[in-house]
Order: structure tokens, then C-alpha cells, then sequence
């Protein structure tokens, strides 16, 4: 039980110390020893039984009644001590957990790994931040030899290590496509699919899926129920949401999933975002959608990359430093 | 940050009223499931959920629907959305779900509650 | 074994009764003051146990007297419905009684062996010892 058996003399003498001068150096080393009992693991009805033994050694003589009654307080100790030592095993297996934890977490950085494609003439930004270690947001890009940008942007329902879990899941599958143009109306039918297959009734994901074909410059796009992104139309100076219909991944077999297509100037921008930007609350008030856009207003001036950092920043420093929901944004800018 | 469930069973005896109030969230969600799903597996029952004193609801709260609606399709039963706030209705939009459930935001239509 | 006696668990009050049975035979032992307020710890959990989930049983004691060492085994046995997941029942903070130290993790820290058997729907022994140093 414990490492160290409690030394019963010095606690002796030092109860001694106390007891005739009540000097705050005796309570100083009765703290010392309290600090290294625990330490040691030593429980606190070990402590009232060396405390019972010393007096008893002060004075023998101690009336009947009065040992009886350490014994009482003795007896009411026992669970306490019993409840200590559950806590301190539980607080060995909660480091074991959070070791765990971020062995996965690292895991799953490499896994979820892309690599922002350079492409002439476009000026490409993302960021990706877990509200606890592990992310159930994913994106994720695609180059083909034509010259074409496939881009998705997922969120799993929930998050920490279920979502997580779930975005695995969809990155194999979006892997197991092929990798040269497709359809982002066929490839949400795809994962539609998979996700329907594999996850519990309650779990759903969205999702959204853009190719950006750089001959023609226009963005084909289809949406799974995912939080509509922003167009950033230069010429206007103004930004539009990003309305495309579809149900979310999992729920319907059958579900099938229109397709737009948006022409994109020069200076164009498109902005990708989960709900964790849009869902976030700051004490009783939500942000609105309005409030994004003034955001990145503010930093369109800035590289895309540097643009996606600000806005982070921004929602940040909003909730506080801590994060309540996953939170991804995407900023693809027509440069020429 | 709380959740009150009343189920009330109706006059008619295929109907279960379900009223919610307050917040929708991966706190309370397990306690909505509970009492939602099972009311959905009753062959021919009529769920119909009074949503208008829910302030927030997050996409664990669509999930949990989105169970229900899978029993509901399982069971032979039907599930009904009543008066959802603005911003909650705007959940059920953007997923797409107002598409395959039944959301009404006509008072009049099914008398107040 | 040297002797073995038993106390009949049907209503809270034998616990008490268990208790001090118990208690008696370890000071009988020689157990110092702490041990003999651990064992009686323990013999409350398992006859509450008994008491809360089978209904009836019994708590059994038999003085361990080897060349050696001395000890006292509790053998805890009942006909209740049986434990299901003994991995669950055996895991710190699963206890029913909310994580207050108690449950058989904890008697298995108050004591120095530990075995349980169980079999669903047809009940549970609990064994446990604890030497005297």
C-alpha cells in the first residue's frame, strides 16, 4: 500500500515539539511531512494512526475515553483513505489516456497531412484547428494534370476522438478515388455511400467538394448539407454566400447531389468554412455571418494563407483562446 | 444550458406530443435520444415535436433527429417538427434536411401548443 | 483453516452483526487498530453488497494459522443474480456508489488477496485475505 513506512519517531517528536512550545517551526515540518506522506502515497488514515500511536507514547496515561474516541476518528478515516487511493489510481490512468491521446493525435496529423498545391496564378490558404487534440474537421486537395483543383472541406458531427475516428474513415475512401478530374457531384454520391455504411445512425458528416478547372476558371462545386462558404466577387467588392442544396452524408442512401458552377474573375476569392467558425458563440451571442465577411474584409488585402491565419486569430481571441468546435477555413484566390 | 422534455400523450391516442425546452447540445442530446427514439418505435405512432422554446441546438441535436427519423422509417411511424426559431430551422436548411422531414412553422395549422 | 463461523446477511442490520464478528476475530489475531478498522471496512462493502444485489448470503471467517504467518480470510457468498462484466465491476470509478472509494476495487485495496467467482444467475463468492505482519 505504501512505498514508505511512516516514520513513527519523528512524527513523535515532532508532536512533541509542538505541543510544549506551539511553535510555527514545528507546524512548518508538520507541513513537510504531510507534503512528502503524499508523496509517498501514504493515506490520510495512516496519518491518524501514527498520530494515535505518538500520543499514546507521549502519554500513557491517557484516559480510556479519550483513546476510544481516536479510535472513532480512526474508523471515520478508513474510507477516506480508501477514496484517496481510488483517485490516485485514477489520475495514473488519466495520464496513460492523455499519453494515448496524443500518440493518436500526432497519428492522425500525419494521416490528415496535404499539401497545399502551388498553381500559377492562384493564391491558395488553409488552416485546420482542433477544439480539443484530435480533429473531426478534414480538407483536403487534389491536383490533376490538366490543371485542375479538386478541394474538399468535411466535418464530422461532434468531435474529439469519435469524430475523429469518422474522418479517418473518409480520408481512405476520398484516397480510394481516382485521382485525376472528377465530378464533385459523383464523388459526394460516392462518400454519400460510405458513410451510410459505416457509422452509426446519429453520426453524419458534411461535406463539400470544389473543382476549380484553371483553363476556364471556372469553380464546379456540389454541397452535403455543409455550412455554405463565402464568393468574394473583386469587381463588386462584396461577398455572397456560396447557396448550393444537398442533403448531409448518411443519412439517405438514394441521396443524389446537384452540381453548380461559378465563372471566377481575377481577384475572385472562394472561402471554404466548417461550422465551427459559423457556430461559435461568445456568451450568449452567436457571430453572424455578416461578421466573417467584415473579418475578411479587413485582411483581404494579405495573402490567402495570411488571411486564413488573421480570421482564426480573430474567432481566437473571440472565444477566449479556447476553441469550442473544430474550426477550418479555405481561402482560394484567383491572383490573374 | 438545460434541457426540459415533456411528452404528453395526445387525445388521440396514435399521437405523442413531445415538448423541448431550452438548449440542444452534446450535453443534452443523450437525454433527448433517449426519450425520442423510443417513442418512434411504435408502429403507426405520430411523433410531433414542439421545437419553438428551443433557444440553441447544435449538430448533436440534429443527429439525434436524425436517428429518430431512421427509426421512425424502420417502425412505420411519423415524426413531426413543430415552430422551430429561426436559427435552429436554419440547421435543418443548410443540411438539407428540411427536404426529408416534416418541419411546420404554421401555427395554425395543427393548433397552437 | 482452524475454525470457520458465518454471519446470515438478510437485512442491513447484519451487517453490523458482520462487522463485528469480524472485528472480534481480528483483534483476536492480533491485528493492530488500523487493520482491524480496514477489515471491518471491507466485510461492510461486501455484506452490502450481499444485502443491495442478492438479497441473502452469508460472510464467512476462518483464521489462517501457517508456520509462518497469520491471517484472516472473509469469504463472502451469495445466490443473487451474479456479476455480468467482472472487468467493469473490478475498474476504479465504475462502483454504483459514485466513486467514493468504495466498491470491490476498494475492498481489494483494503485487503491482501482478492479472488471472485461469479456466475450469472446463479451467484457470487467473494474470497479475500488479509496477513498479519
Amino acid at each position: 500500500m505504501s512505498t514508505l513506512k511512516l516514520d513513527v519517531n519523528s512524527y513523535r517528536d515532532l508532536l512533541k515539539q509542538y505541543i510544549e512550545y506551539q511553535d510555527e517551526q514545528a507546524l512548518y515540518r508538520a507541513e513537510q511531512f504531510s507534503k512528502q506522506a503524499i508523496q509517498h502515497n501514504i493515506s490520510p488514515d495512516e496519518i491518524v494512526d501514527v498520530y494515535i500511536q505518538s500520543l499514546l507514547d507521549l502519554y500513557p496515561d491517557l484516559s480510556p475515553s479519550v483513546k476510544h474516541s481516536l479510535n472513532f476518528l480512526l474508523e471515520t478515516m478508513i474510507s477516506f483513505g480508501m477514496a484517496y487511493q481510488e483517485f490516485q489510481a485514477l489520475r495514473e490512468k488519466q495520464l496513460e489516456l492523455q499519453s494515448e491521446i496524443s500518440v493518436a493525435a500526432n497519428m492522425q496529423q500525419t494521416l490528415l497531412s496535404t499539401t497545399k498545391p502551388n498553381i500559377p496564378n492562384m493564391d491558395l490558404g488553409a488552416i485546420s484547428a482542433p477544439a480539443k487534440q484530435m480533429n473531426g474537421d478534414y480538407y483536403h486537395f487534389v491536383e490533376d494534370e490538366q490543371g485542375s483543383l479538386g478541394i474538399a472541406i468535411a466535418d464530422v458531427i461532434g468531435k474529439g476522438v469519435p469524430a475523429a475516428l469518422c474522418m479517418s474513415m473518409i480520408k481512405y475512401s476520398m484516397e480510394s478515388f481516382p485521382h485525376s478530374r472528377m465530378e464533385p457531384g459523383v464523388i459526394l454520391e460516392g462518400m454519400n455511400r460510405v458513410v451510410e455504411r459505416n457509422v452509426d445512425p446519429s453520426m453524419f458528416v458534411t461535406m463539400f467538394y470544389g473543382l476549380y478547372d484553371g483553363r476556364n476558371h471556372e469553380f464546379h462545386y456540389s454541397s452535403a448539407g455543409h455550412e455554405p462558404g463565402f464568393y468574394y466577387c473583386a469587381a463588386e467588392d462584396a461577398f455572397y454566400d456560396i447557396e448550393a442544396e444537398g442533403l448531409v452524408l448518411g443519412v439517405d442512401r438514394k441521396v443524389t447531389y446537384h452540381q453548380y458552377v461559378q465563372q471566377v474573375a481575377p481577384g475572385d476569392m472562394v472561402i471554404l468554412l466548417t461550422d465551427g467558425v459559423t457556430e461559435c458563440r461568445v456568451n450568449d451571442r452567436f457571430i453572424e455571418r455578416e461578421e466573417i465577411c467584415e473579418v475578411l474584409s479587413q485582411y483581404k488585402h494579405l495573402s490567402a494563407q495570411e488571411m486564413t491565419e488573421q480570421v482564426y486569430r480573430y474567432f481566437e481571441r473571440l472565444q477566449d483562446f479556447h476553441l469550442r468546435d473544430d474550426f477550418t477555413m479555405i481561402i482560394l484566390r484567383r491572383d490573374v | 444550458m438545460d434541457l426540459t422534455i415533456e411528452v404528453a400523450h395526445d387525445e388521440h391516442e396514435q399521437v405523442r406530443k413531445v415538448v423541448l425546452i431550452g438548449e440542444i447540445d452534446a450535453y443534452t442530446a443523450p437525454k433527448l435520444k433517449e426519450t425520442i427514439v423510443p417513442l418512434t418505435e411504435e408502429n403507426g405512432v405520430e411523433v410531433v415535436i414542439d421545437m419553438h422554446a428551443i433557444s440553441y441546438m447544435d449538430s448533436t441535436g440534429l443527429g439525434v433527429f436524425i436517428s429518430a427519423l431512421k427509426s421512425t422509417k424502420e417502425h412505420g411511424s411519423s415524426l413531426t417538427f413543430m415552430n422551430p426559431q429561426e436559427r435552429v430551422y436554419r440547421l435543418f436548411k443548410i443540411t438539407g434536411l428540411t427536404e426529408i422531414m416534416n418541419i411546420q412553422t404554421d401555427y395554425t395549422v395543427r393548433g397552437g401548443m | 483453516m482452524d475454525f470457520q463461523s458465518c454471519v446470515t446477511i438478510t437485512k442491513e442490520w447484519d451487517i453490523v452483526g458482520a462487522r463485528q464478528l469480524g472485528r472480534d476475530i481480528a483483534k483476536k489475531i492480533g491485528f493492530g487498530t488500523v487493520d482491524q478498522a480496514r477489515i471491518a471496512t471491507a466485510i461492510s462493502e461486501l455484506a452490502r453488497n450481499i444485502y443491495l444485489y442478492a438479497g441473502t448470503g452469508k460472510i464467512c471467517f476462518e483464521t489462517m494459522d501457517n508456520l509462518n504467518s497469520k491471517g484472516l480470510r472473509i469469504i463472502a457468498i451469495d445466490n443473487g443474480p451474479g456479476i455480468q462484466d467482472l472487468t467493469q465491476v473490478m475498474t476504479d470509478g465504475f462502483s454504483t456508489s459514485g466513486g467514493l472509494g468504495a466498491g470491490l476495487p476498494g475492498v481489494r485495496r483494503l485487503m491482501d488477496e482478492f479472488d471472485v467467482h461469479s456466475q450469472e444467475g446463479e451467484g457470487t463468492e467473494i474470497n479475500v485475505v488479509k496477513w498479519l505482519r
